[in-house]
C-alpha cells in the first residue's frame, strides 16, 4: 500500500537532533523546591492530624502544655549528667506512647536532627585537640608536638574518653529537646497553642501575625508545588541556567504578588467583620483537675531529675 | 545558621531572648505607624513570604544550586522593621513545626537572623547604593548586602557558640554545651560563609531584587524610602 504520509513529516530535519539523545535539563534544583514545599505542607498537615487524636496528652490545656514545654526544656538544658538525660529520654518516650502518636515516624525525624547536630557536627570535639583526656582510640602520631598560629597540635591525636562523654551528653540533650518540643506541638492545635503565648505577655497582635502566617504558608506551599510541577512538565531539552534563574525569579515575584492579594483579601474580610485595628483574642477553656495533675507530674519529674540524678 | 537546642547555655539563650523581645516590641510599634490598621495581615503575609523564599532553590553559576536565608532580600523589599517581625515569625514557625532551630534557641536565632541580619543588610544596601538608580549599582548593592550580612551574622553566631566553653563548662573543664571555643568556631563559620554560603546569599539576593526592580520597582521598600528622602 502506498505511503500517504506527507514527505515533510517523514523526512528528518537536518539540524534537529533526536530529542531522546539530548541531555535533559538539570532539574535537581526544581525537585528540591518541590520537595521543600511538599515537606512544609506535609508537616503542617501531620501536625494538624496528630493534634486531633484523642488521648490523655491531647486533652491537656494548651496553657499547661506551654508552661510544661518551657519548664522541661529548661530542665533538659541544665541537666548536665548523662544518666539524667537518659532518664529524660525514657520519660519522654513514655509520654509519646501515652499520646498515641506514630512514635516511629516522629522519632525518625528527631533522631535525624540529633544525629546531625549532636553527633556529626560534635564528633570532632571528642578528639584530644578539643577535649583533653585519656586517649582511647589513637588516630595519628607525630614525632613531636607542634604549634601553628594560635593552635597547638599534640604528638598523638585521638578520641578521648571525656570527649565521647561530651558528645553523648550533647546528643542526648538535643534528642530530648527536639522530641519533647515535638511532643507538645504535635499534640496541640497550632492556633490554640499560639494563643496560649498570651500568658507570657506576648501581644495579641504578634500572635495573630503568627496564626495568619501559618495559614498563608500552607496555602503558598501548595501553590509553589503546583506551579513547579507545571513548570517541570513543560521543560524539554537543555535550558541555560541564566534563563532558569529568570523564570524562578518570576515564580518568586508571582508568589509575592499572590501573597499581596491574600493580604488585601484578608484585610477586607477583617474590615467587613468590624475590624478597626485592634486584635483581642478570646481566652481558652478553663483549667481542669486533669490539667493540674499533668502540671504536677511534669514539675515533680523535673525536680527529681535535677536533684537525684 | 539555625542554632539547635543544646548548643547554647541558659546564660546565653535567656539574655538573647530578652534582647529579641525588646527589639520586637519596638518593631511592632514602628510597623503599626507605617502601615496602620493593615499591619496584621501585611506582616502575616510578609512572614509567610520570608518563610517561602527559603524554599526556592536557584541554580548558582558554577554548577551548584542553593537557597537564601532570605533576611537580606526581605529587609530590602519590606524594610528592616517589618523584616524583623516577618523573619522572626518564620523562625518561630520553623522551630515549632519543622524542628529547624531549637525552641530554647528561638531568641538567639531571632536575634541573629531577624534583628542583626536585616538591619545590617538594609544599611549596607543603602550605603553601597548611594542614591543611584543604575541597575548595575543596585544589583551590586544587593549582592554585597546579602553577602556581608550573612557573613557577619555567621560570625555573630560563631561567637555565641565559641563563648560556651568559657562561660558554661563543668568543674573539671569539660564542655557542657557547644564544645568548640572561639578559635575553632569563628574561623570555621567565617571561612565557609565567606567562600560559599555568603556568595550564594548575595547572588540570590541580587537576582530577586533585580527581578523586582525590572517588574515593579515601587514594591522595593529601600528604593521607596530613598526617593522619599530625596
Amino acid at each position: 500500500m502506498e505511503n500517504k504520509i506527507p514527505a515533510y513529516l517523514v523526512k528528518p530535519v537536518a539540524d534537529q537532533k533526536d530529542l531522546s539523545e539530548t541531555k535533559g535539563p538539570r532539574l535537581a534544583f526544581l525537585d528540591k523546591t518541590i520537595l521543600n514545599s511538599a515537606r512544609a505542607a506535609k508537616a503542617i498537615y501531620v501536625q494538624a492530624e496528630n493534634s486531633t487524636v484523642q488521648s490523655v496528652i491531647q486533652k491537656i490545656n494548651p496553657h499547661i502544655k506551654l508552661i510544661s514545654l518551657i519548664y522541661f526544656l529548661f530542665i533538659i538544658s541544665i541537666a548536665n549528667r548523662i544518666e539524667a538525660q537518659a532518664v529524660i529520654t525514657a520519660f519522654i518516650f513514655s509520654l509519646y506512647v501515652l499520646a498515641k502518636l506514630k512514635v516511629f515516624e516522629v522519632y525518625k525525624r528527631t533522631f535525624l536532627l540529633a544525629f546531625i547536630f549532636g553527633f556529626v557536627i560534635v564528633l570532632p570535639a571528642s578528639l584530644n585537640l578539643v577535649t583533653p583526656g585519656r586517649i582511647i582510640l589513637n588516630i595519628m602520631t607525630f614525632n613531636k608536638p607542634s604549634h601553628f598560629l594560635i593552635y597547638t597540635i599534640p604528638q598523638n591525636i585521638g578520641f578521648t574518653d571525656d570527649g565521647f562523654k561530651v558528645v553523648l551528653l550533647i546528643f542526648l540533650r538535643i534528642l530530648n529537646s527536639v522530641s519533647f518540643g515535638m511532643l507538645i506541638v504535635f499534640t496541640t492545635s497550632f492556633p490554640l497553642f499560639v494563643k496560649s503565648f498570651k500568658i507570657l505577655g506576648v501581644p495579641d497582635t504578634f500572635l495573630m501575625i503568627i496564626t495568619l502566617a501559618y495559614k498563608y504558608i500552607f496555602i503558598l506551599s501548595r501553590t509553589i508545588e503546583e506551579t513547579y510541577f507545571a513548570f517541570k512538565s513543560r521543560l524539554l531539552g537543555n535550558i541555560k541556567n541564566e534563563k532558569i534563574r529568570e523564570v524562578i525569579s518570576g515564580r518568586i515575584f508571582f508568589i509575592f504578588k499572590k501573597s499581596m492579594r491574600f493580604y488585601e483579601n484578608t484585610y477586607n474580610a477583617m474590615v467587613s467583620r468590624a475590624y478597626q485595628g485592634k486584635i483581642i483574642l478570646h481566652s481558652q477553656k478553663k483549667l481542669s483537675y486533669h490539667d493540674f495533675v499533668a502540671l504536677f507530674i511534669i514539675v515533680v519529674s523535673g525536680i527529681c531529675i535535677i536533684y537525684f540524678l | 545558621m539555625h542554632i539547635p537546642d543544646g548548643y547554647l547555655s541558659p546564660q546565653t539563650y535567656i539574655p538573647l531572648f530578652g534582647v529579641f523581645v525588646a527589639a520586637a516590641t519596638v518593631a511592632v510599634k514602628k510597623v503599626k505607624n507605617e502601615v496602620s490598621a493593615r499591619n496584621i495581615p501585611y506582616l502575616g503575609m510578609a512572614a509567610a513570604f520570608s518563610f517561602i523564599i527559603m524554599m526556592f532553590n536557584l541554580p548558582i553559576p558554577g554548577g551548584t544550586s542553593g537557597h537564601a536565608v532570605g533576611s537580606a532580600v526581605i529587609a530590602i523589599i519590606f524594610g528592616p522593621w517589618a523584616a524583623m517581625l516577618a523573619v522572626s515569625v518564620a523562625i518561630i514557625i520553623q522551630a515549632l513545626i519543622f524542628g529547624d532551630g531549637g525552641i530554647t534557641a528561638i531568641g538567639a536565632n531571632c536575634f541573629n537572623m531577624a534583628v542583626f541580619m536585616p538591619f545590617t543588610a538594609y544599611y549596607i544596601f543603602r550605603l553601597f547604593n548611594n542614591k543611584t538608580s543604575k541597575k548595575s549599582r543596585i544589583s551590586f548593592s544587593s549582592f554585597i548586602s546579602g553577602y556581608l550580612s550573612l557573613v557577619l551574622a555567621a560570625i555573630l553566631t560563631a561567637t555565641e557558640f565559641g563563648i560556651q566553653p568559657l562561660i558554661a563548662s563543668s568543674a573539671d573543664g569539660k564542655a557542657l554545651y557547644c564544645p568548640y571555643d572561639l578559635k575553632i568556631a569563628v574561623p570555621a563559620m567565617a571561612v565557609e560563609h565567606m567562600l560559599l554560603f555568603g556568595i550564594v546569599e548575595g547572588i540570590i539576593t541580587a537576582i530577586i531584587v533585580n527581578y523586582f526592580l525590572k517588574t515593579e520597582p515601587s514594591s522595593i521598600y529601600a528604593l521607596r524610602e530613598r526617593s522619599k528622602n530625596e
